[in-house]
């Protein structure tokens, strides 16, 4: 366990260290490569995958918590329904900034 | 420029006038396309108006106590259901906050859903249209607070529940108010426009069969933002004419 702890530690320090290095390749990309590099592309869809995995966190605690007290009281359906749909509209909407962002950043809009 | 046949249709009898007027305003507003000065949003936003006046003129001319037509059960329905959801959120005298709502509900919910209609776009793919819709619950629910509580009892809100931190807390409120704005024009924009996106991308991926799913996903996407923004502009009003004990 020590040792794969190990190597996946210096793994990172190695990344770490060769990070300048890609940050100047695509620095030179961004400009050249017909004014888009890869890495607009790549930030787009990686924010939007962390965004989107965190939402789906959010919400997948919200919904299992109100289930859970719907079915310890059915009666209160109603009130939680309210709720329910307020919460997660609420955590959505953090998603879509993120999306609107993405699409602001690729350069496309409506 | 890209426009739909209606867009066309309305251009082709109102471009002249509308250019006049929009060349008599501000720099800034002028048309982009003097020639085609009516945008597919706003082609799109006359026909769902027009579409809502034009049901609710036959709902009005066949009402009948005796015996109610399928139209107006629907119409009923819908009543209730705004009226339901202000009397639990809102509490007593919250008759006067139905109509807007009711049409705020119906104005996006059929914008949403005309998206779905080959040779017809959702309006609400727009942030623009989203946004007006936004300013529109803002003005109603601030304009009702400074009603119901009067201008200073309104104003104490933004202090906070601490008036010595009234200098922390007063831009934070400001911010906030207005946030809501920005986060109900956002979701609903962004909802819609997703939507679309995500019917297209599959639609060139696989085009037979696989879109309908995302179709039906979009429908039921129309309907949950229609009702989240009828939700949150309730909130808004319960919180901005709350009386405080």
């Amino acid at each position: 366990m020590r040792k794969v702890m190990f190597v996946i530690f210096a793994v990172v320090v190695v990344l770490m260290v060769a990070t300048p290095a890609f940050a100047q390749a695509g620095n030179q990309s961004l400009t050249t490569a017909g004014g888009r590099g890869w890495a607009i592309p790549l930030g787009a869809g990686l924010g939007m995958a962390i965004a989107a995995g965190l939402c789906g966190l959010g919400q997948g605690k919200a919904t299992a918590s109100a289930v859970e007290s719907l079915a310890r009281n059915p009666g209160a359906r109603p009130g939680l329904f309210i709720f329910l749909i307020l919460g997660l509209a609420l955590i959505e909407s953090l998603a879509l900034y993120a999306l609107v962002i993405a699409f602001q950043v690729l350069g496309l809009k409506s | 420029m890209e426009q739909l046949w209606f867009t066309e249709l309305l251009n082709r009898a109102f471009a002249k006038p509308v250019n006049a007027i929009m060349q008599a305003l501000p720099a800034p507003l002028h048309p982009a396309h003097p020639e085609a000065p009516i945008t597919n949003p706003v082609a799109m936003q006359v026909l769902v108006v027009a579409f809502l006046i034009v049901v609710f003129l036959i709902i009005r001319s066949r009402l009948s106590v005796d015996k109610p037509g399928g139209i107006q059960h629907i119409a009923e329905m819908l009543h209730e259901m705004v009226a339901d959801q202000c009397e639990s959120i809102i509490g007593h005298h919250s008759t006067r906050y139905i109509p807007l709502l009711t049409a705020l509900f119906l104005f996006i919910l059929i914008g949403n859903l005309i998206g779905v209609i080959p040779t017809f776009e959702s309006p609400t793919v727009s942030g623009a249209v989203t946004l007006g819709c936004a300013v529109v619950s803002w003005v109603y629910y601030t304009s009702n607070g400074i009603r119901e509580q009067g201008a200073l009892n309104y104003a104490k809100h933004f202090i906070g529940p601490v008036w010595w931190l009234f200098f922390l807390m007063i831009p934070i409120e400001i911010v906030s108010d207005l946030a809501r704005m920005m986060s109900l024009s956002i979701r609903l924009y962004a909802n819609i426009f997703a939507g679309d996106q995500v019917t297209a991308v599959f639609f060139s991926m696989i085009p037979i069969g696989v879109p309908v799913i995302f179709l039906l996903l979009h429908v039921a996407v129309a309907f949950l933002q229609a009702y989240i923004f009828t939700l949150l502009s309730t909130i808004y009003i319960s919180l901005a004419v709350a009386k405080e004990h």
